[in-house]
């Protein structure tokens, strides 16, 4: 074998490997990867960032435009791909239980592609059945059709456990499932995981799931690694503000006061035209039920002010166009303004607040109760840090 | 003038005269409609299959069979007469082009149209591609690949019928020699055989057809192993 590959049994190593399609893309850039044996790896990223092409090309559905993979120490491009296949374990996303076949036979469909005898394969099949805590005179006959989503995706992690592989590729497998489900099974797959040790590469979108299930978390983009790490370190710093937006709802419980006002910056729902007739625009505002009104160019962008519901009849009666009676002092300016800024403001009239750019372009509003949001979102993780300390 | 006898009592006494001879004209129209169907069968699954690895061939392959299809069939065996001559070779090849339609169809849209989710995952389990074929793209597609050739033989058994007008055998011979003398009793007992044929082979299709539901196989394993508790 190569001298420099010196992977263990049951690893994964990516060598600067590259797939471009052949339209051009290039899914994953000259990536390097170490999944060591006996490891739950996460990699989660937004979509087209190379991760399931990532995992796809360690069984060979898709093959690298350049570099090594290496499963067990060997090259895999040295590997018969049917065999390869049938070392590797692999759950799908749209779980893909064979329609016709019942509980038993899909299960056993690896054992089957191995030459395993029905003597071997038929206890191998009831005793992962139990493990998974389905009893097997119940469930062997089954067909797919009479099992629940959560049931028929528990059969597809056993189906990949069948023949006792150490690496598992699992590609989105709790992506399709109701919530409560999902976290029944990333729960079985944490408890699954301390008895078995497999080396399991887990293909997610989400990153609540990779932070609750994983040994080592790798953040792609752009067919390269942005960040990994362990869910605590990835947590505790992320890299840069890519990897921030992808940790998602917990930035909130993290955020300062003199964080900039620009992360939560809304679409207000409806603007004006300066030409408007007062008339009109009060018969929006009316049916919506809104006390204010932005007053945005459509052309230039620019913000002409803010219309009050109150001064905005008044010019209704007198026949004038909404741009006569604007409130042109309540505004913020992205890029300087603060949390902060925003709260005061807010505390001293409860109106959204317009938020401009240095060239006095609409930006979005701020409303109390994104503020709101903010606020609760701390106090939550406050109490849940109390809790755990 | 002789007075006219009722038809049902001329037939009576035709069948009772000639069943033998009606036995055996339907023996040889199950014949030939067997053959036919048999040899279309053997043709075009492993056609309808080729078309789905090779899709830029499909619309050639089944035009060609569609327009074989919208061929009068007495013209289309008429045309063969000269090629084959007269006889059954030239009425089973007639009936083959026949039903090449449904057949190659019905394979090439089930295999199409099982999830690309069990090709992938079968492969990615480390079948082979023979294994993806007949461990899951045929099995899947076996009620709408039975539909097909349960069109097929139905078509083909009321087709064959027309076999005799080029010299073939079958139940046809009765309904033309019925006609020619104008003796409806002959072309009943050549017609409603024929008829009779017909259905039966529509039914015992159509009952192959429902057995390789997976549904129906849910019956099956319930009625053995005992019905399984509700989904929950």
């Amino acid at each position: 074998m190569n001298g420099e590959i010196t992977a263990e049994k049951g690893s994964v190593l990516f060598k600067k490997v590259t797939k471009t399609y052949s339209d051009g893309t290039r899914a994953v850039d000259r990536l390097d990867l170490e999944i060591r044996r006996g490891e739950l790896v996460s990699l989660i990223g937004p979509s087209g960032c190379g991760k399931t092409t990532t995992l796809k090309m360690i069984n060979r559905l898709e093959e690298p435009t350049e570099g090594t993979i290496t499963v067990d120490g060997m090259d895999i491009l040295s590997t018969d791909p049917v065999k390869l296949r049938r070392r590797i374990g692999y759950v799908v996303q749209e779980i893909a239980l064979f329609p016709h076949l019942t509980v038993a036979e899909n299960i056993g469909v690896v054992p089957n592609l191995l030459g395993w005898p029905a003597k071997k394969t038929r206890p191998r099949v009831n005793e992962l059945l139990s493990m998974a805590g389905l009893s097997p005179e119940k469930y062997r006959f089954r067909l797919p059709d009479q099992l629940s989503g959560g049931q028929k995706q528990r059969i597809g992690v056993l189906r990949a456990l069948a023949s006792d592989p150490q690496v598992i590729l699992m590609d989105e497998p709790f992506g399709a499932l109701d919530p409560i489900s999902r976290e029944t099974l990333q729960n079985e797959l944490v408890s699954l995981q301390k008895d078995l040790k497999k080396t399991i590469v887990f293909v997610t979108h989400d990153m609540g799931e990779a932070l609750r299930i994983s040994d080592r978390i790798v953040i792609l983009r752009k067919g390269r690694v942005e960040q990994e790490g362990t869910p605590e370190e990835i947590q505790n710093s992320p890299k840069n503000d890519f990897v921030r937006s992808f940790i998602g709802e917990d930035r909130l419980s993290r955020m300062s006061p003199d964080d900039p006002v620009e992360s939560i910056i809304e679409e207000p729902w409806g603007k004006a035209a300066p030409w408007e007739s007062a008339a009109e625009v009060l018969e929006r505002m009316e049916e919506n039920d809104r006390e204010f009104i932005q007053v945005v160019d459509p052309k230039s962008g620019q913000w002409l002010g803010m219309a009050l519901l109150g001064r905005v009849r008044r010019a209704a009666s007198a026949g004038e166009t909404v741009l006569k009676r604007v409130n042109r002092d309540r505004k913020l300016y992205a890029g300087e303004a603060t949390l902060r800024d925003a709260a005061e403001m807010l505390s001293d009239r409860d109106i959204s607040i317009p938020v401009l750019d240095g060239d006095g372009h609409f930006i979005g509003v701020i409303t109390s109760t994104a503020l709101a949001r903010l606020a609760v979102e701390r106090l939550r993780s406050g109490t849940k840090e109390a809790q755990t300390a | 003038m002789m007075e006219q006898r009722p038809l049902w009592d001329l037939f009576v006494t035709y069948v009772g005269r000639n069943y033998m001879r009606i036995l055996n004209l339907t023996g040889e129209h199950v014949m030939i409609s067997l053959i036919a169907v048999g040899i279309t069968v053997i043709v075009c699954v492993p056609l309808g299959i080729y078309l789905t690895r090779n899709e830029k061939a499909a619309p050639y392959i089944i035009g060609l069979a569609n327009v074989f299809q919208t061929i009068p069939s007495l013209a289309l065996l008429g045309f063969l007469i000269f090629v084959f001559g007269i006889g059954n070779d030239n009425a089973i090849f007639a009936l083959f082009l026949y039903a090449m339609l449904p057949v190659i169809q019905n394979t090439y849209t089930g295999i199409r149209s099982v999830p690309k989710s069990y090709v992938q995952a079968a492969r990615g389990m480390g079948m082979t591609d023979f294994q993806i074929l007949t461990k899951v793209q045929l099995p899947l597609a076996r009620p709408v690949l039975v539909a097909g050739i349960r069109v097929a033989m139905v078509w083909t058994i009321g087709t064959a019928t027309l076999a005799s007008a080029i010299g073939g055998g079958g139940l046809g011979r009765l309904i033309f020699s019925g006609l020619s003398s104008i003796r409806n009793e002959i072309i009943l007992a050549g017609a409603i055989p024929a008829t009779l044929l017909a259905l039966f082979a529509d039914w015992i299709l159509k009952r192959a057809q429902d057995y390789f539901n997976p549904a129906a196989r849910a019956v099956r394993l319930a009625a053995k192993y005992g019905p399984p508790d509700e989904i929950h």
